[in-house]
């Protein structure tokens, strides 16, 4: 029996081998690397110099970073809620039998595979001040558009609008998957006791869906935190430090300025900053009690 | 229950959505076929008359077909691995017992909490280290061993099945990759199915790694090649949407022919 299980346990880890040396290796070798490169400065023509706890000391002071951070932060505020509201309107809209429904559902998906550097540069073009889309429908109403891109009052609302338009639809599927699995029977129920639909919504649909909720915004603000493609092909940082959201910082930090010693700690601080706003959500999620029906 | 006038409304705001969501996507199109005058006297949203081929066939001409190649064959490869690696160890995770099972699945886990960002510097570090800068085994090395995410997907999937499907095969003598492979594996169809279609998604979209662990004409990607038709004095808006549609048409293809899948890859994550 031993002599069987001991094969058992050579064929499991000859199977999670490969996937294991990637996690080791390719994740959490990273983390390792990225905090122990957070205390030391290096340039990379010269050996690392051990500095302690200096690039910290210099992040506390460094306007630009913490500028950096406030526009992640503004970003993330732009697309989430935006898109999150929108994703679960479209779901209650298309959570019915109407003509054309599946058509719909899929033109309002398509947009989630577009290639973000692709679909960056038509937007950037949409945004034309001259020749673009956008302001060229505005001409025809009488109405001259700002240069959104080069303007800093519009940059970050415009490229945060391109993540809304690209990750909606796709928000929208959870909420659809979400919506079928409320059992109808409750919807009933809640019309013999007369609940209006306002009331269904809030004290029906909107609680059931919250494990859906937590899952797509997690993921998303996760996503948002990150943002860089459409960035860097649309504004470059621009206008002003405008859209310099963290992620582009840290890119510029260790592969314009090889700082790679600070660049890391920049990371440090990216890191942080998504853990604590996804527990922040596993609180704000799992206080909120979700109502067992099986 | 719904008035004339609501339906109305809704369609209204459906139809309205419906094409914001595609509209980029009409612009690629349409400025793809433009010649540079066509481009400056007409308005974005309508087609130049008669359309060129000039754009594709100059973009066409140059190096990039090598690099849609790079593309192809990262796709390829990253899929490949990533099917192959993640079920295995999906299935050990799910159907197997060993010691250390639950300690290692939890670390798994917990890896998925580390943003991408956040690992691109140390490793890039790394590969510079094994001299793998600006090499295919650089620039596939840290995706093509399976994701965490795929991983978990996977499990879920697996753990799924009826637990006495393994029992009369066991009780024959069949050893595990028997089990996997006659028994199992016929019924994951539609969870690898989904796992492609995600990891061919993101493989021939990805951007920032390729971008800094890539710089000769050899491992360039398109999507890297594309960024760089920004660069430079005199923006071509004709070049650059006709690389554009070059990149998002096999994508735009999957979608039609394989969008199941792509409402699977939500249902697979267990929130119903």
């Amino acid at each position: 029996m031993t002599g069987r299980r001991r094969l058992g346990d050579w064929y499991a880890y000859l199977f999670i081998g490969p996937s294991l040396l990637g996690v080791v290796a390719f994740l959490l070798l990273p983390v390792v690397i990225v905090f122990a490169l957070s205390l030391f400065r290096w340039e990379l023509l010269s050996a690392p110099v051990f500095v302690g706890l200096d690039n910290y000391t210099r992040l506390a002071g460094d306007g630009e970073a913490w500028h950096s951070l406030w526009v992640t932060i503004l970003y993330v505020l732009l697309c989430i809620p935006l898109q999150t509201v929108l994703a679960l309107a479209l779901a209650l809209m298309l959570d019915r039998r109407i003509k054309g429904v599946r058509i719909l559902r899929s033109l309002f998906v398509i947009p989630w595979m577009a290639t973000p550097i692709v679909m960056g540069l038509v937007w950037d073009w949409i945004f034309d001040p001259r020749d673009g889309a956008l302001n060229r429908a505005l001409d025809l109403v009488g109405v001259t558009g700002p240069d959104w891109l080069s303007d800093p009052a519009w940059a970050l609302p415009a490229v945060a609008l391109v993540n809304v338009w690209q990750h909606t639809g796709y928000t929208m599927l959870f909420f659809l998957a979400g919506l079928q699995g409320i059992p109808k029977e409750l919807y009933d129920a809640s019309s013999t006791d007369g609940a209006t639909p306002a009331q269904r919504f809030w004290k029906i649909t909107l609680p059931l869906l919250n494990p859906t909720m937590f899952f797509v915004t997690v993921t998303n603000l996760i996503g948002a935190f990150q943002a860089f493609d459409t960035i860097f092909v649309m504004t470059d940082g621009g206008p002003g430090g405008g859209t310099d959201v963290i992620n582009f910082r840290i890119f510029g930090t260790a592969f314009r300025e090889f700082d790679f010693g600070y660049a890391s700690t920049l990371s440090m601080l990216l890191f942080a900053v998504i853990l604590l706003v996804t527990l922040a959500q596993v609180r704000f999620f799992g206080r909120r009690t979700t109502y067992d029906l099986s | 229950m719904t008035t004339p006038l609501r339906r109305t409304v809704l369609y209204a705001a459906l139809a309205a959505g419906a094409f914001v969501s595609v509209f980029p996507y009409l612009l690629v199109v349409l400025t793809a076929f433009k010649t540079r005058r066509q481009l400056s006297t007409t308005e974005p949203w309508l087609p130049g008359l008669p359309p060129s081929t000039a754009n594709l066939a100059e973009i066409l001409g140059g190096d990039f077909p090598r690099f849609l190649l790079n593309t192809v064959v990262m796709t390829a490869l990253l899929t490949l691995g990533q099917l192959v690696f993640t079920t295995f160890a999906a299935y050990a995770f799910a159907r197997l017992r060993f010691r250390g099972r639950d300690v290692l699945f939890w670390l798994y886990v917990a890896t998925m909490m580390v943003p991408s960002a956040v690992t691109v510097i140390p490793l890039f570090l790394i590969m510079r280290e094994l001299e793998a800068v600006n090499t295919w085994y650089g620039l596939l090395a840290p995706y093509i061993l399976g994701t965490p995410y795929g991983i978990f997907l996977m499990r879920q999937f697996f753990k799924s099945l009826p637990g006495g499907l393994e029992e009369a095969a066991r009780i024959d003598g069949a050893g595990p990759l028997t089990i996997l492979f006659r028994i199992l594996l016929p019924l994951c169809r539609p969870a690898i199915g989904t796992l492609a279609i995600i990891t061919v998604i993101s493989s021939w979209n990805s951007f920032l790694w390729p971008l800094i662990i890539t710089s000769g004409d050899e491992t360039k990607v398109v999507t890297v090649a594309i960024s760089a038709l920004k660069v430079g004095i005199g923006v071509d808006r004709g070049l650059m949407m006709a690389g554009g549609l070059i990149a998002l048409a096999p994508m735009v293809a999957i979608f039609i022919f394989f969008q199941k899948y792509i409402v699977r890859s939500v249902v697979l994550t267990g929130l119903k």
